[in-house]
């Protein structure tokens, strides 16, 4: 069997042009598009709590989010997920702790009410209110202080006396908002009806340090491939190779703009393996070109290119075929994450593919152009004296 | 066929053989043990054949996969260091007073973590900061107006105070799972300021958040030494149930009883102790795996808790007059008081330091001790070596300080996986691995033809090397992990690709079969070396800038990567080989 019956003959870099006018032009957008609406981050970068729940009768989600409004949980999402006989919802949340700035302030009028109070300030990102007393208090009047406020308490901690003798510190920790949702949702009954599946619970910093380590681990992937591939190859390959894989993390970067899918750690997963398959691609079009170099001396680099992409097609499209393939269990039987890897992966696939030919092969010929027209200019010159034998 | 070929085949074999055997303890563990067992070595090992390899070797489920808590917790080093802060504050008045230098008060702003000093008489304050700044070298100054120092605590001695504050919290942390009994805990460090603790099998976050969050207690408390024969008297009159695993040692002259679990004791001791006392247990640790109990010990201890960790002002670890590694502690005023009404009414007595109602350590008082410092010497040398008795200086130190100073830790994440989720992910992400396997080996079948059977059969050999290869680094599948599964099979396939073109574009240039499977192979090479490497550096990068889910894909990745590099260019390469020079064939089927 085979795909391409004949030798095809295409001429691919005579439309380079067009075909990078169009290219640049949606990355461009995609980019636009990323600093105007940005992504919809997932709990891993945005910080927040996310609770899965599987009910054990038949209920609608409506029913779930009134049941959590009435409870006193506003800004809660819930979302239906897989089959809907399966009663399993998504329910997400913006705050990690339940010392939400308005709480917060309730809270810091009641213990301000317990003494002299001093040094009182609140850490939102930690959930935790830090203050001073005069005198010494009792930990369990202060957790009931701040619990009847409507922020459950984990624990009071007792810092001891201050060593300048201005008092006594304690810091209240807030209780999470996964407890929230268990309370509210089971409020009057003796057994909650839900299982409580999945809690992730990622707080602002740490998601801030996750995005920032997954980010770097990009760009420095992208450095050290760029690297190998001008060592190896020649350097007028290696832009082509980098500006290929910046061209291929923006396409699929626009997926999850578009689609409105989440991003989060598994996305920089997908984005870093469109990286690799990216450059894997471009590798093995390269190779051939370098082949292809030494075997037409003497042709313009251009028309080598093209010969070296026509002989590699049947190629590219089998080996395309055959990942994407691969990929169809996953968008089968692949559920959340999982799908939206292989949806991302697929769509990375289609333009490493093309950007292997449109993007980094011309790119090849512009700096081996300039490359030329330098060396006629002057710096050739010695290159073109005889060589004594 | 040449010798070259049968080496190579030999080795293919082998490696096949190899593969399968290195499966079994991940095959027993997965298959062939019930869930509930799954973690559990010991069961492992004595299920396992006597020729299969040590149970340790085995690919262990993610907490995706097989349920958990995996936390991650951030301490609270701002709290620890302003406590520090006001702590240096008021030894800097102390000392500028005692100096007779002039009078100043110190404060501390808590938000800023800087430090004011306020003379009474400004003219003093010249000589005040002269004096201060060379005697606190922590610390340097940030303005001054007049009879106001304002000092801020120096970077370098803040960044090694935050450092050490993460070290207690994690010592604490590891301590109190080890309470818990949860099998292959895994605590570490990430970052500068968090600890990542993973619990597979845990499904109460609360529970967990609450065990790992709390503040440390530390406490003194008198051994009750009144009867040195307790433990023997209890041991002898009501002798242990069969298979308790109690027994009675002798440690510095007192019985003591010692079993595997701290449980067996308590279980054991209780309703035999007397009024007002109570059995604690101390964790002998283990000396080859660090951070685990190998056994613990009974102490018979009072209730009454005179003194705790509140009291105490610092602790550090360093080596006395004679050489030996001690530990200094100090304690504030009102701590030194009850120390040393304690200590004179004890001379001879044990007093034992406990942490989370586990016991450190026991030392002797040797004398009545006044003036707040205290001196601990790692008296007990034993077989142990001088570094690992320093070692235990400091890590006593440590334990101190985690009580005494207590760092905050606030839940920074937490992802929780129901077991019933797991088994379904896990189900549904291996169907979609053979799923996306079956349809690249049919499809490879029918249009490579027999060259296509030859890359199925590399491919499943690729598939369980993975496997085996993630079970050797005893890594951890993940759901993404599966996910980097796939993708290599995909590459994988993508080097058989290059290979089987290759071999038609010779064949279509007339080349003989034999020729063109050599040229084929000879001219595919460097192009699949180069594009495995190319994402071999895509993985490393991965695996070491990564965390948790990208870490789990690039070792798959990696693995993948490098079984496929061996699959794709030997293997298949020497079962053609047989079909074509072996056979002497005319054609060959691609």
């Amino acid at each position: 069997m085979q795909i391409l019956k004949h030798k095809t003959n295409f001429d691919f870099i005579g439309k380079r042009k067009p075909a990078i006018f169009i290219s640049t032009l949606i990355n461009l957008a995609i980019i636009v598009g990323i600093a105007a609406f940005g992504f919809n981050f997932g709990v891993d970068f945005a910080g927040g709590t996310v609770v899965e729940l599987k009910f054990n009768h038949s209920i609608s989600d409506t029913e779930v989010r009134d049941r959590a409004v009435k409870g006193g949980l506003h800004d809660v999402s819930v979302q239906n997920i897989g089959a809907k006989e399966d009663n399993a919802f998504l329910l997400r949340m913006g705050g990690v702790t339940q010392l939400t700035e308005e709480n917060a302030a309730k809270a810091k009028t009641a213990i301000q009410g317990l003494g002299t109070i001093t040094n009182i300030y609140p850490d939102l990102a930690n959930g935790i209110i830090n203050f001073r007393s005069a005198t010494p208090l009792d930990a369990k009047t202060v957790r009931d202080t701040v619990v009847a406020t409507g922020t459950g308490v984990q624990e009071v901690r007792e810092l001891g006396e201050s060593s300048s003798g201005h008092g006594f510190d304690y810091q209240v920790v807030a209780s999470g908002m996964a407890d929230k949702v268990r309370e509210v949702l089971s409020q009057g009954q003796d057994t909650p009806d839900f299982e409580q599946r999945r809690v992730d619970y990622v707080g602002p910093q740490v998601g801030k340090q996750l995005r920032n380590r997954g980010i770097m681990a990009l760009v420095y992937s992208m450095l050290a491939i760029l690297i190998y591939v001008a060592f190896r190859f020649d350097f007028k390959f290696g832009p082509g190779a980098l500006l290929a894989m910046i061209h291929d993390v923006v396409m699929v970067a626009g997926y999850y703009l578009v689609s409105r899918r989440e991003f989060n750690l598994t996305s920089i997963a997908a984005l870093l393996t469109i990286v690799g398959y990216s450059v894997n691609d471009t590798i093995v079009i390269y190779d051939r070109i370098r082949e292809d170099m030494v075997k037409y001396k003497g042709k313009p680099l251009a028309e080598v290119i093209n010969i070296a992409v026509n002989d590699t097609l049947g190629r590219t499209i089998l080996t395309s075929g055959v990942t994407a393939l691969s990929l169809i269990g996953l968008l089968i039987f692949g559920v959340g994450e999982i799908f939206d890897f292989a949806m991302a992966m697929l769509v990375g696939i289609v333009v490493g593919t093309y950007s292997s030919v449109y993007i980094a092969s011309p790119l090849t010929i512009w700096l081996d152009e300039r490359a030329a027209a330098k060396a006629a200019r002057g710096g050739g010159i010695d290159r073109q004296q005889p060589k004594v034998a | 066929m040449d010798r070259g070929w049968w080496w190579k085949f030999g080795l293919i074999v082998a490696v096949t053989l190899g593969t399968i055997w290195f499966l079994i303890p991940t095959y027993y563990s997965l298959v062939v043990l019930d869930r509930d067992q799954r973690n559990n070595v010991a069961v492992l090992e004595q299920r396992l054949p006597s020729w299969a390899p040590p149970a340790r070797y085995r690919l262990n489920l993610g907490l995706d996969l097989q349920g958990g808590i995996h936390m991650v917790m951030r301490v609270d080093t701002k709290t620890a260091l302003q406590k520090r802060t006001e702590r240096r504050g008021q030894q800097i008045a102390s000392y500028v007073n005692d100096k007779k230098l002039g009078e100043v008060t110190a404060d501390t702003d808590p938000e800023l973590l800087q430090l004011t000093l306020t003379a009474k008489d400004p003219a003093t304050m010249d000589a005040i900061e002269k004096e201060v700044l060379s005697a606190f070298g922590d610390f340097k100054r940030v303005s001054r107006s007049g009879g106001t120092l304002v000092l801020a605590p120096d970077e370098s001695q803040t960044t090694r105070f935050r450092e050490e504050a993460v070290d207690q919290a994690m010592l604490v942390i590891r301590r109190r799972i080890d309470k818990w009994g949860v099998a292959e805990v895994d605590v570490r460090k990430l970052g500068t300021d968090s600890i990542q603790i993973s619990l597979p099998g845990r499904s109460n976050p609360e529970q967990a958040k609450e065990l790992v969050g709390t503040t440390a207690q530390l406490e003194f408390r008198m051994v009750d030494d009144t009867n040195p024969q307790f433990f023997a008297q209890m041991y002898q009159q009501h002798p242990p149930p069969e298979g308790s695993n109690i027994t009675l040692v002798q440690e510095g002259g007192f019985p003591q009883l010692s079993a595997p679990t701290r449980e067996a004791i308590l279980a054991y001791t209780k309703d035999k102790t007397p009024e007002g006392r109570e059995v604690l247990t101390e964790c002998i640790a283990n000396p080859v795996k660090k951070n685990e109990c190998s056994a613990y010990r009974s102490y018979l201890v009072e209730k009454n808790v005179p003194l705790t960790g509140e009291s105490l002002a610092g602790a550090d670890a360093s080596l006395s007059n004679l050489n030996e590694p001690e530990v200094n502690i100090a304690f504030d005023a009102a701590g030194a008081r009850e120390f040393e009404k304690l200590t004179e009414a004890g001379v001879g007595r044990r007093m034992a330091i406990v942490l989370d109602e586990n016991v450190q350590t026991a030392p002797n008082i040797n004398e009545k001790i006044g003036g707040g410092r205290a001196r601990i010497t790692m008296g007990r040398m034993g077989a142990r070596s001088f570094n690992e008795w320093l070692g235990e200086a400091q890590t006593l130190a440590l334990v101190l300080k985690a009580g005494a100073l207590p760092a905050p830790v606030t839940v920074g994440e937490i992802r929780q996986v129901g077991a019933s989720l797991g088994d379904e992910l896990i189900k549904k992400g291996s169907m979609a691995a053979l799923v996306g396997l079956a349809l690249v080996v049919l499809f490879m079948a029918v249009y490579y033809r027999k060259s296509g059977l030859i890359a199925d059969v590399a491919l499943i050999l690729n598939g369980l090397l993975i496997l085996a290869g993630l079970a050797f680094f005893n890594a951890t599948l993940t759901l993404p992990g599966i996910a980097g599964f796939v993708l290599t099979l995909g590459i994988a396939v993508d080097a058989n690709v290059l290979i089987n073109e290759r071999i038609r574009e010779e064949l279509s240039h007339g080349k003989t079969a034999r020729a063109a499977v050599d040229q084929g192979y000879d001219r595919a090479f460097w192009t699949i070396f180069d594009a495995h490497v190319t994402t071999l550096i895509a993985g490393f990068i991965l695996f070491f800038t990564g965390t948790g889910p990208v870490r789990g894909f690039a070792t798959t990745l990696i693995v993948g990567l490098l079984a496929s590099l061996f699959t794709s260019i030997v293997v298949t390469r020497v079962i053609t080989t047989y079909f074509v020079h072996g056979r002497n064939a005319a054609r060959v089927s691609v």
